[in-house]
């Protein structure tokens, strides 16, 4: 099985990362923190390049999950206050398994149409079925639904009576949102209560339905953790302490080593559950398991690489001008995403205990 | 592609299990120490060219390319092949003779190496020189036809057993110590050589020996690679070994992982919770482990830098420890009268040490691909 990017996917990094380093630095993230509609230009900027078409499944393949992966680590590397991940990472993630019956919406996703995933249910550490669908209505609650105050769009998963069905409501009548103040206000996330029609229904497979959103925020957090190893990096080269730089005492070194390898960890889990996930031969279970080991191991990554770049930064770290909170805050808050890395371990440890993975 | 490769480790898998016993799966736990079970092993792998799937019919192999031999290893440690009675041979002199050495070395001493007749050890580490290799003080002085070789190496695995060592001297003192070593080829028969075997903490056949070395000639001809060019064989020689380490470390992973599943780890009073957490988070690492693995070699197949190989030694060893002290965890007092996992644990222990330290590995991550200053 491939586990590597291949020459095309690489370019396409190459490409992706260019855009970004001249579109979006990291400032854009703190002024997207006070400034509600910062998001918008970096946005059209990103639909004219085409890249929310990565939400649609192409009948020749050429843009598989590996794709969506790369162009979404790139994403997170920028810390992008954009809902490309909440969009077509997550809610067209669920939508890719669904069959035909969503093809309109995920055209409207892939033309720019921002659209948010609830499958949150209130009290629960993992993702799951949030809503019900009875007599044509989708009717429930879902906590934490990322990117749900840009969305126009809402995907959830409900319980009906043959069995669970992707379903979208369009945000309006029968749809209030509760904002909340969040870790990152860059991403913001809110709590939604839904009693709509929806625009369209599809049945699904639980596991496939969320595998696809687990590796587009493994892919997010892999890219926030390989961007503050390198702050760590650079700053650890240049700031001196007791005539040398600080990068030269173990000390720092071996945690930057040690955040190295759990960033390719994280890494080489994503890429590789993007491909299986691409392969139609990976049964759904195996599917799911690779794809929340990936998510549980880039959650880590970032997390411990924006929290060793703040002890490496210092008091710097701290303040608001410092760039080194809005990874954090990125890290956190994805890391809360879609089932923390305990609850994924716990999960996938189970199945394999009782012999199911 | 692909089909030549599932063919290909379709036939390898199918003569391993020609080669097998019919109760060693049953009755692994005894095969594991069987000597004589592990040498035929490799004679057989050597005849039918599974030994260095890479290299040429003559040599053990098949002249497969790296992909192909990545599938042979992988579905030999899946199946828990048995293990190479001197792995120093062929993973780490081999490679070294094969790349440093003169026609008539290769011709005289290849083929026993790999047939596993003529045993190898590894003469590097002394008692003042562990991390730091390149500090070594054994001297060699060229005398002659000869070098004469006066120093005291230690932890040298299977000295007492093996008939050669490449042995790691100062062959000029004055100049910066990673450019005065050389390597040579030493036969551990000659006089002056002393060889003291020391206890081991555990039930071990990879037993260290202290090599004494008191005016011992060896021939100049015996010069592995050029003379004071000892540093490039070493580091050329264990880079062999580093990108196979992963893939031993990986299926003793996997054995690990099995042991916990039927522990009775998953009962309540077992706090299987806190056991199901840990053990997700090793699958992780040892799924990350084949992944890295694979984009490593596909990123050297395809001519690109693959700075993602140097984590596989560190999680590989660090997750092998991980793994074993979760299946003591899960066996709970029961752990303390089971002898293969007090093996198991106290194997697992080395793995952070050979071959370069965990934190050589760090240092090793840190000032050459993160490109932090050295200390």
């Amino acid at each position: 099985m491939d586990v590597g990017l291949n020459s095309g996917q690489l370019a396409l990094r190459d490409s992706v990362r260019d855009v970004l380093r001249t579109e979006c630095p990291p400032a854009i993230a703190r002024q997207a923190i006070t400034d509600p509609e910062r998001w918008r230009p970096v946005w059209k900027t990103v639909v004219d390049l085409g890249w929310t078409e990565l939400a649609v499944p192409s009948a020749d393949s050429s843009f598989g999950r590996v794709d969506l992966a790369v162009v979404l680590e790139e994403c997170g590397a920028a810390i992008a206050p954009i809902p490309l991940l909440s969009s077509v990472g997550l809610a067209a993630g669920v939508l890719r398994v669904a069959g035909a019956a969503v093809d309109d919406v995920l055209g409207e996703i892939g033309g720019g149409a921002v659209a948010a995933l609830a499958v949150h249910p209130s009290d629960h550490r993992l993702p799951g079925v949030p809503m019900t669908l009875e007599h044509g209505r989708v009717q429930g609650r879902a906590v934490a639904v990322p990117g749900l105050p840009r969305a126009e769009l809402i995907v959830t998963l409900a319980a009906s009576a043959d069995g669970p069905v992707a379903a979208v409501v369009r945000v309006g009548d029968g749809v209030t949102a509760r904002d909340a103040e969040c870790t990152d206000p860059a991403q913001p996330v809110a709590d939604v209560e839904i009693d709509a029609e929806p625009v369209a229904i599809a049945p699904v497979d639980l596991e496939s339905a969320l595998a696809t959103p687990l590796v587009a925020a493994a892919a997010d957090l892999v890219g926030v953790a390989g961007a503050a190893l390198a702050r760590s990096v650079e700053y650890a080269k240049s700031r001196q302490q007791f005539g040398k730089p600080i990068g030269a005492f173990q000390g720092i070194k071996h945690a930057l080593a040690d955040n190295y390898v759990a960033l390719e960890r994280a890494r080489g889990l994503t890429y590789a559950a993007a491909a299986r996930l691409d392969d139609p031969a990976t049964p759904s279970v195996a599917g799911w398991n690779a794809a929340a080991l990936a998510k549980a191991a880039a959650a880590e990554a970032a997390v411990g690489c924006a929290r060793t770049a703040v002890q490496v930064h210092g008091a710097l770290a701290q303040t608001w001008e410092h760039d080194m909170h809005l990874y954090l805050r990125h890290a956190w808050q994805g890391a809360s995403t879609l089932g923390d890395s305990r609850a994924l371990y716990y999960a996938v440890g189970r199945r394999f205990a009782g012999g199911a993975a | 592609m692909t089909r030549v490769k599932d063919d290909l480790r379709a036939e390898f898998a199918a003569w391993l299990t020609d080669f097998l016993p019919n109760d060693y799966y049953e009755r692994y736990r005894e095969y594991r120490w069987d000597i004589q079970l592990r040498r035929g092993y490799q004679r057989a792998a050597f005849e039918a060219g599974w030994l260095q799937p890479t290299w040429s019919r003559e040599h053990g192999g098949r002249s497969l390319g790296l992909a192909e031999a990545m599938e042979i290893r992988l579905e030999a440690a899946m199946r828990s092949a048995p293990k190479l009675p001197n792995i120093a041979g062929p993973g780490v002199a081999a490679p070294g003779i094969r790349q440093f050495g003169t026609a008539e070395q290769i011709d005289r001493l290849l083929v026993p190496l790999l047939r596993g007749d003529e045993w190898w050890a590894l003469g590097m580490s002394e008692p003042e020189a562990g991390s730091d290799f390149a500090g070594l003080r054994t001297r060699a002085v060229r005398d002659g036809d000869v070098f004469r070789i006066n120093g005291r190496k230690i932890w040298t695995t299977q000295a007492h057993l093996s008939r050669w060592c490449t042995l790691y001297a100062r062959t000029d003192p004055d100049a910066p110590k990673h450019r005065g070593i050389s390597c040579l080829i030493l036969d551990l028969e000659s006089r002056g050589v002393t060889i003291e075997p020391i206890r081991m903490a555990s039930i071990s056949d990879e037993t260290f020996c202290e090599v004494i070395l008191d005016d011992v000639e060896v021939p100049a001809d015996n010069l592995l690679g050029p003379c004071n060019g000892g540093w490039q064989v070493a580091m050329s020689s264990l880079n062999h070994e580093r990108q196979m380490i992963w893939i031993m470390n990986w299926v003793e992973i996997q054995r690990g992982l099995s042991s916990v599943r039927e522990s009775k780890a998953t009962r309540d009073d077992y706090a299987a919770g806190e056991v199901f957490a840990e053990l997700g988070s090793l699958l992780a690492d040892a799924e990350a482990l084949r992944a890295t693995g694979y984009r490593a070699l596909n990123n050297e197949l395809a001519g690109r830098p693959s700075p993602e190989a140097n984590i596989l030694k560190l999680l590989g060893s660090l997750t092998l420890q991980r793994v074993w002290e979760l299946a003591a965890a899960a066996a709970g007092p029961g752990s303390i009268d089971d002898a293969d996992l007090l093996f198991e644990r106290q194997d697992s222990l080395a793995a952070t040490i050979y071959g370069g330290t965990s934190e050589i590995q760090r240092n090793i991550i840190a000032e050459r691909l993160l490109g932090l200053p050295k200390g």
